[in-house]
Parts: C-alpha cells; structure tokens; sequence
C-alpha cells in the first residue's frame, strides 16, 4: 500500500478513508498467486485489474501518431485505429512486428507525400501485409514439386482476410472461395450476385409455361447451363453437394520428411507435402524445444504459432496417440494462462474426442475446465452436456467436484460459497474463474444491496467477494459506483446499501450482455 | 401385383400426398407384410429394372397413370432408386449377414436426392410433398441404424484439410449426412414462393421437426436455432400456425418450448409447451409425458407451483421422477431434497431437467425458514390489535434450522455467513420480504406478506 489509491484523489472528503486504509489495512490480504497477465477482456472496463497485469497494456495510441505532432488525414487515423482492433491480430504476428510494419506503411507514405492518394481503406492491415509476405516465402522456398505449383496457384487466389479467418474458425465445412485481398470491412459479396438466389418462377417451376417472355427464356437457357450434364432420365446422378469440395482431401496419411524443429503456421489449402510435414520423432523435439522456449522467453504469439504448426502435422500424419493429448493439453494449458480461450476452447474441443478413445492424458483436469468454461460462455445446453458426460469416478475427483460445486453455487445464488471456492481452485481453474469473476461480484453485490440495510462494512464485503484487501473491493466499487456510496462511520468505513439504487443492478446487467471469444463455437 | 403400383396411381387420381407417400414408404405396413418384398421382386434384375418400373408406373394400360414427359421421368428415376433400397432391405432380412444399413441409407440418400432435385428442377408438384415426409423420416432412421452398425472405434480422420481431428467423431457420420439432406428439404419447403394454395411451404413444419429431432439426437441443439431464425425471417410469407395440421403443430411447439427450455427461458418454454400439451391429442401417451417432463419444471421454475397428483396420475413414470422432490420441497426439507437431487440425478440429466429442478432448492429453502417464522410465534399483542408475529428473528434460528439433519463435524455444515448470504439471495429474489441487519445479527421480516404467496 504504497501508493495513494487513485480513486481517493478526486475529493477532500475520501481522505480519511485513504489514511484508514493506508494505517490499519493489513489483514484482510489474501494471498492469490498473480495469475493474470493477458486479460483483454476485463482490460476495458475495470482498471483494478490492469493495475493487477504484470506488464502494463500497451499503450493505445501507436507511436507514429504519438510521437510527431502532426495532423494525419482522418482515413490514416482509422487505419491505424484497425490496425489495433483485436479481432485483426493473427496469431503469429507480434503486436511489435505489426507496429514496426505499420509505422513504415505511414512513413513511407508520409515521405513521398502520397498520405492523400493511397485509399487507407482497402489498404491490406500491416498484419495481413507480414502474413502474405510469410506465406509468399514458404511457397517459393525451393524443391518444385507439383503440389508447390498448386500452393502458389491457391496463394494467389485465396489470400484470406482476418474476417474470413475469423469464420474460418467456426466452420471447417467450406472451401477457400474469396478470391480479393480486400479487407473485411470492404468485403461485399461479389460472388453472390442476385440472380443467383432468384428462384423461378412459380408457373414454370410447374411446367405450365404459356408466358414465353424473353427473360424467361433467358432464364430457362440459363438454367440449362447450371443443369448436370449427366441428368436425365435414365441415369440417376449425385448431388455434387454431397461430394467433397476438394477431390485431393480424401487421400489417406502422410508420412513427413521435414527435419526442422520449427515451423510456421500455415493453414493448408491444398493436399500436405510431406516434405514440409515433419515426422513423430522430429515432433516430438519440436515439443521439447517449444517447452524450453516458453518457458524461457514467454512469447506467446510465437508458441501458439508453433503448436498451430505441430497440431496440423499430427493431423496430417494421423497420429493419435498420448503424444497427441500431451500436445493439446499443453497448448490448452498455454492458451488458458494468456487467456486466448478462442484456442483454448479449440484445443478442449479436441481434447474431448481424445479422451474419448482412452489415450491417457488428464481428462479429469479438462473436465474440470470445460465445466468452468461453460459457466464462462453461459451456455446452459453445454453444461448440461458436460454433466451428462461426468462418471461417478470423475464426480468424485477434486477438481471436477470443484467445479461442480461452483456451478452449483452460481445456479442457487450462493455468492458466500462461490468465493470460497474462488480462493481454493485446483489446477489452472483459477484462469478461467478470473474470467467472470467480477461479473459475479456484481451480482453479489446487486443481491447484498437489496438484502442488508442500512448498511455492511467495507470488510464484509472484502470476506465475501473474495478480494485481497479492503482496498481493492473498495476501489472495485468505486469503479461502478459514486464515491458517496462508501462512508467512514465508527473507525471503519461502511458500504450504504440502501442508498445503492440501481446502480449496482445496471452494471451486472452490462457485465451478463457481452461473452466475447474469438473463435467460439 | 405389387400394392407400391396401386398405391402410386391411386395418388395421382385422387391427388393425395399422403397416398403417394405410403407407395414410396420403404417399410411393410403391419397388414401388409411382403409389400416390399414384392416390390423388389416384381422386376427380375437391375438391368431391366427401369424399363419394367416405366411400364407399371406410366405405361400400362390398366395400372399406370399418364403424366407429362418431365414429370413422369422423375418419378421413373425415384423408384429406380427406390427399388434398390427395397432390393438392400430385402436382402437384409433374408441374409443379415450380406446386408447393410449402410448400403440401405447410401441407396435410400440416392431416393432423397432425386426427389429433392424433382422439386427444385419443378418437376414434382406441391401436393406430393408428403412424399418428402417420408423419405426423410425414413433417411433418418436408417441413418441411425446404419451408424450404430458401424463399428465405434475405427475412427477416420476428417476430409478436407482441417487443422484439427475431426471433432465430433464420425460414430454419428450418416446421421449428420442425413441432417444435411433433411436440411435441403427444409430450405425446399421455405424458399418455394408459389401461391399459398400450390405452395409447399406447407411442408415447413414438418420438415422443421424432423430437423429438430435430428439435431437433438447428435447433440447439436444449437443448429435448431438457425431453423427457427430463418422461418422467422420469412415468417410474414408464411401461412398462420392454425392452417397447418395440428400434428405438425404439436411437434412444432413441443421443439420450440424445448429449446427455449436449454436456454433457460422458462417463460417462453412454458408458453409453448402449454400450447402443445392443449393441442396434443388425448391419446398421444407418449408425447403428452413427454411435453410434461419439461412443462413441470419449467412451472416450478416460474411460478413456484408443484405438479398436482391429479395432473400426474396418469403418468406413473413422472409421479415416481418428480414426486420425491415435491415432497422435500413442500415440507422445506433440505437434506431430503439434497438426497432426491443427487437420487435422481442421472435420470434429471438425462432428461436435461438437473437444472431447473435444482432451483426447487431455494423453494424448499423458503418453506424451510417460513417454518422459523412460524414458529417464532407472535409479539405480546398489545391490547385490542390483531396480534403480530415476531418479525425480528435472530439469523442464529435459521442457522440452527439449517442444521437439521446434518452432523456437527461435517465440513458442509453452514455457517453463519453462509446462512446470512441464503436468507440475502432469498430476499433478493422476492422469496421472502424484509431485511439483514448484519450488525444486530438479526433479519428484519415484512409484517405483512413476509413469504408471499404462502399465506404468511
């Protein structure tokens, strides 16, 4: 408590309140191992947690405009405002190495003063820039094989954007089609144009066809052109839509020959070489060496980057074995501690259908994850499925029984429980419990501001909702709260409940509206 | 001859669906044992067998029926198709060591497609759209068969290039083909924009239902969704739910208040199951239990009310699920409710009912310190006034009631917070009226109405 709380600075009448706290406030800490340091979603809107982060968030303004005081053009300005949106960060590309594109992409503009005659919106995003430039590379490195010359044809007609990418992760189900390198925002459906999703007529979907009008006429020739050649009486066809988009997808497991340790991420748009795949004993290296490196140097877009690359080897190669698991649940574990659970929840999906077929791993400890996730994403039809998967020997393992028991706790309002367990999580839980905790902390507080008057002290509330000291529930109130709100009365400073109103009600509405994650299903 | 023929003229002169699709339904009716049998055997081999199927449906004199040229073709093509199912389901039952499903749903996908195409190239008519119906209640049952015949284990690795092992596993391959052609028939029944009255958008909900059906069983409820969005969107097109039969009503509604259910919009999902258990016919013993299974505790849920044992008498199997607990929640006993929870817990699952039936905890809550209440008794009634009953009870009362029935060394045991942190959630979600005043250590009960809706 070295620091004078920010919220108190505001008015003379907190002081008092800040001597207290800076006197007498010691033993209500608890301590809770630091954990977050990635959290972006919670970044937003309580800035007692970022004050928690270990580094500092960046600063939001990129240093081109920072630093030269000078006026940029308004679709400049956006651009580079894009450039930050979260949604258009590719993993694998730093946030420094995007920085460091952008601010030449403006330099150089800026330099040969064509800042007004580039269109900045249909500008590719630097991060799309680096990631075209990466996949050029890979796809000209040497041995010339039939399947380079097909990569490079795909890499010239699918360069896809973030946005794509993004529904890229939802559903596998579709090929690659977008051909522009526009970006999302700009993105209109050119392919679909309207005449494609009129249907015909009525009257001569029914054959009784007495308006021969030019434009049906056109649209009977046009028809023909779209029917299967094959068609006709006689010889009955198959529907093309049931036949896989891509003939060379079916073609059985690779076997690699790449002996490089790395490898970057590339998602495949045509059949693996296995020049570039690498085989179970280098990928078992591989596995060693990203252990090593993440451990020491703690770069994360570089190592989901490189677990991307080690999944899609496994899968092309068909191996599902322990290794298998090992590699997930560590990339899982990885994920979960950044807080990415867009591939958190990709990794646990695939964990699950592991599991399945009894290949070892901790299946108890990812069980307990993915209850905790759905609590997370509120999905009361998952949850149910994930009950519905428990055996009796897993309902008695501490880590699912623990997330059960916070299920429970949740669905009977029992916030008193809900914070013991909150102290008290096995494993990496504690991650995911970080993720709605504070908006459980209003609801507990909307419930004890319409249960207690006239008012509770400021300790009750630090004991029940799990806070470390006095001062951080303090400042977690004065975030959603007037300063008023906390009064010193008797030596210790007290939470007036009755005068609460329906501030506390409005924000953990606010809080309940928005589960945001990137790549959910 | 074969009753398949007759069936399929008798349609056509008297322009009933449902006709038409008993001629193309792939199943013996009870009365009717052989009829596929028959079928199948009433062509000798596959290289005549369009030309003999030609004959019998359109050419013969005494038994075929003259349609236009296109028309007629497809049909041809149908039963072509249709034949070669029967022939893999004939020769399942005669060798069920040389049959498959697997081949009976490949055969019977082919029927599908080909009928799918005749509505969408405007060969077929909305009036056979029955026909779609059965094809696709048929598509789903031998795609169920067919995945449970396919051993579990040999699993295969996804087509196409996904990143990641294919993620539901492929033990429910042929029922998610089957949910993707189910979905064509669906999009075929919305999109039509013929006049009403040709329209096969009459087919909506059925085909809707089947999709329902088909996406609770591979566990993908949240597909239903989409369906409902997209009916929805077009729901101005769309003729008034009164227009359509009742049974495709029923079904319709039963689904919808089931999802809305997961969801937990209790509300809506009583809404729409009571429409259905009101439009369900008397007989349907099957269905009015299963509407029920989910109206109950959606009711208990929003308005706090039990079933009564009236309205369960005919359905022994939800007395004995839901009886217990009703019981422990009435009498506000907590343990007993905590020991039918865990009881049932398996079935409640199962039946995807665990969480609703677990908000019956705070009920029996209430009922247990509405008891506390009572048993305070009154205040020294000063002269002349109705007594009042004592509204400042200490939170050491409903601690000691929570004890009840647990031992004193249990780690579970309450404690005051936690009893204190009840009575507030309580309170907070009206169960009880008053107040905590946590520094006295007492709660502060409402005078009047401090249980409301119990009558104290």
């Amino acid at each position: 408590m070295t620091s004078i709380p920010t919220w108190s600075i505001a008015g003379p009448s907190t002081g008092t309140v800040v001597s207290h706290y800076a006197g007498t406030a010691p033993p209500a800490y608890i301590p809770v191992q630091a954990r977050r340091s990635f959290g972006l979603h919670v970044e937003s809107n309580t800035p007692v947690t970022a004050q928690n982060t270990a580094t500092p968030p960046p600063s939001p303004k990129p240093q081109p405009l920072t630093k030269t005081r000078m006026e940029w053009p308004e679709p400049v300005r956006k651009y580079v405002q894009r450039s930050f949106v979260p949604e258009y960060q590719i993993p694998g590309i730093s946030r420094q190495e995007m920085e460091t594109r952008l601010k030449q992409v403006i330099t150089e503009a800026a330099e040969s003063n064509s800042l007004g005659d580039i269109d900045w919106e249909t500008l590719p995003l630097p991060q799309d820039m680096i990631q075209n430039e990466r996949r050029k590379k890979i796809l000209t490195t040497p041995s010339v094989s039939s399947w380079d010359v097909r990569a490079e044809v795909a890499s010239q007609t699918f360069e896809p954007t973030s946005d794509e990418r993004s529904k890229k992760r939802k559903s596998t189900d579709y090929p690659p089609m977008e051909t522009a390198d526009s970006p999302p925002w700009r993105k209109t459906n050119s392919r679909n144009h309207m005449e494609d999703r009129i249907t015909f007529p009525a009257a001569e979907k029914r054959q009784r066809t007495d308006i021969s009008s030019k434009s049906n006429a056109a649209l009977e020739s046009r028809r023909k052109r779209f029917e299967d050649p094959r068609s006709g009486y006689g010889s009955p066809q198959t529907s093309s839509r049931d036949e896989s988009p891509l003939p060379n997808a079916t073609q059985g497991p690779i076997v690699g020959r790449c002996q490089d340790l790395e490898k970057n991420y590339f998602r495949l748009t045509s059949a693996p070489n296995p020049d570039t795949v690498r085989p179970l004993t280098v990928l078992e290296k591989t596995l060693d060496l990203l252990k090593k490196k993440w451990r020491r140097e703690n770069n994360y877009g570089y190592i989901c980057d490189q677990f991307k690359s080690l999944r899609q080897d496994l899968t092309v190669q068909h191996i599902r074995t322990e290794f298998t698991v090992n590699v997930y649940e560590i990339h899982a574990r990885i994920a979960l501690e950044k807080g990415d659970l867009g591939e958190y929840n990709q990794c646990q999906t695939q964990l699950r259908v592991l599991y399945a077929q009894q290949l070892g791993g901790h299946p108890r400890e990812f069980k307990a994850y993915r209850i905790l996730y759905f609590i997370y994403t509120r999905n009361q039809t998952a949850i149910n499925d994930a009950l519905a998967d428990l055996t009796p020997a897993d309902k008695s393992d501490p880590a699912v029984k623990h997330a059960l028991e916070v299920r429970s706790a949740l669905a009977l309002g029992n916030y008193h429980r809900f914070f013991q367990l909150y102290l008290d999580t096995p494993n990496m839980g504690a991650y995911l419990m970080d993720m709605f905790v504070d908006r459980e902390r209003l609801s507990a507080l909307t419930c004890i501001c319409k249960a207690y008057k006239p008012d509770v002290k400021i300790r009750f509330i630090t004991e029940e909702l799990g806070f470390e000291s006095d001062e951080q529930s303090a400042r977690f109130i004065l975030d959603h709260a007037p300063e008023d709100l906390l009064q010193e009365k008797d030596g210790s400073v007290r939470l007036l409940t009755s005068k609460a109103g329906q501030i506390f009600v409005l924000a953990k509405s606010e809080a309940h509206k928005i589960v945001d994650i990137k790549g959910q299903i | 001859m074969a009753a398949v023929f007759s069936d399929f003229r008798d349609a056509h002169m008297t322009g009933s669906g449902p006709t038409l699709a008993a001629a193309i339904t792939p199943a013996a009716p009870p009365e009717d044992p052989g009829r596929l049998r028959s079928f199948y055997y009433s062509t000798p081999n596959s290289a005549n067998a369009a030309c003999d199927l030609r004959y019998a449906l359109l050419q013969d004199k005494a038994r075929g029926v003259k349609l236009p040229k296109q028309e007629g073709n497809t049909w041809v093509d149908i039963f072509c198709a249709f034949w070669k199912t029967a022939g893999e389901i004939v020769k399942l039952e005669e060798s069920p060591s040389e049959g498959s499903w697997t081949k009976v749903f490949e055969a019977w996908k082919e029927v599908a497609n080909l009928l799918i195409r005749g509505y969408s190239t405007g060969s077929l008519q909305a009036w056979t759209v029955p026909c779609l119906y059965a094809v696709g209640k048929y598509l789903r049952a031998f795609a169920i068969n067919a995945d449970a015949e396919t051993s579990q284990d040999s699993l295969t690795f996804g087509d196409g290039f996904l990143d990641d092992l294919v993620s539901n596993g492929e033990k429910n391959a042929k029922l998610e083909d089957a949910a993707r052609t189910i979905n064509r028939m669906f999009t075929l029944c919305l999109s039509d924009r013929a006049p009403m009255d040709e329209s096969r958008k009459w087919g909506i909900y059925n085909t809707t239902n089947l999709l329902f059906k088909t996406y609770f069983r591979l566990n993908q409820v949240g597909l239903s969704k989409n369906l409902l969005r997209a009916i929805d969107a077009s729901s101005g097109d769309l003729p008034s739910l009164e227009g359509f039969p009742k049974s495709h009503i029923v079904t319709f509604k039963y689904y919808v208040g089931v999802i809305s259910f997961l969801e937990e919009n209790y509300t809506e999902a009583e809404e729409h199951l009571t429409e259905a258990l009101a439009m369900c016919h008397k007989d349907a013993y099957k269905n009015r239990e299963l509407i029920l299974t989910y109206l109950v505790p959606c009711h208990l849920v929003t308005t706090r009310t039990l079933p009564s044992r009236q309205l369960l008498a005919p359905f022994p199997r939800l007395e004995s699920l839901f009886r217990p607990l009703c019981q422990c929640i009435k009498q506000g006993d907590l343990v007993g409710f905590d020991t039918a929870m865990s009881a049932g817990a398996d079935e409640f699952v199962k039946r995807r009912i665990y969480l609703p039936l677990e908000k019956g905890r705070e009920l029996t809550l209430r009922n247990l310190f509405r008891k506390v209440f009572i048993a305070g008794g009154y205040e020294a009634s000063k002269s002349g006034q109705p007594p009042i009953r004592r509204t400042r009870v200490p939170v050491a009362e409903f601690v000691a009631a929570l004890r009840i029935g647990t031992r004193a060394k249990e780690k579970s045991r309450a404690d005051f917070d936690e009893v204190e942190c009840l009575l507030s959630s309580l309170i907070y979600k009206t169960l009880m009226r008053g107040y905590i005043a946590r520094d006295r250590g007492i709660v502060v009960l409402s005078k009047a109405d401090a249980f409301p809706g119990t009558g104290v």
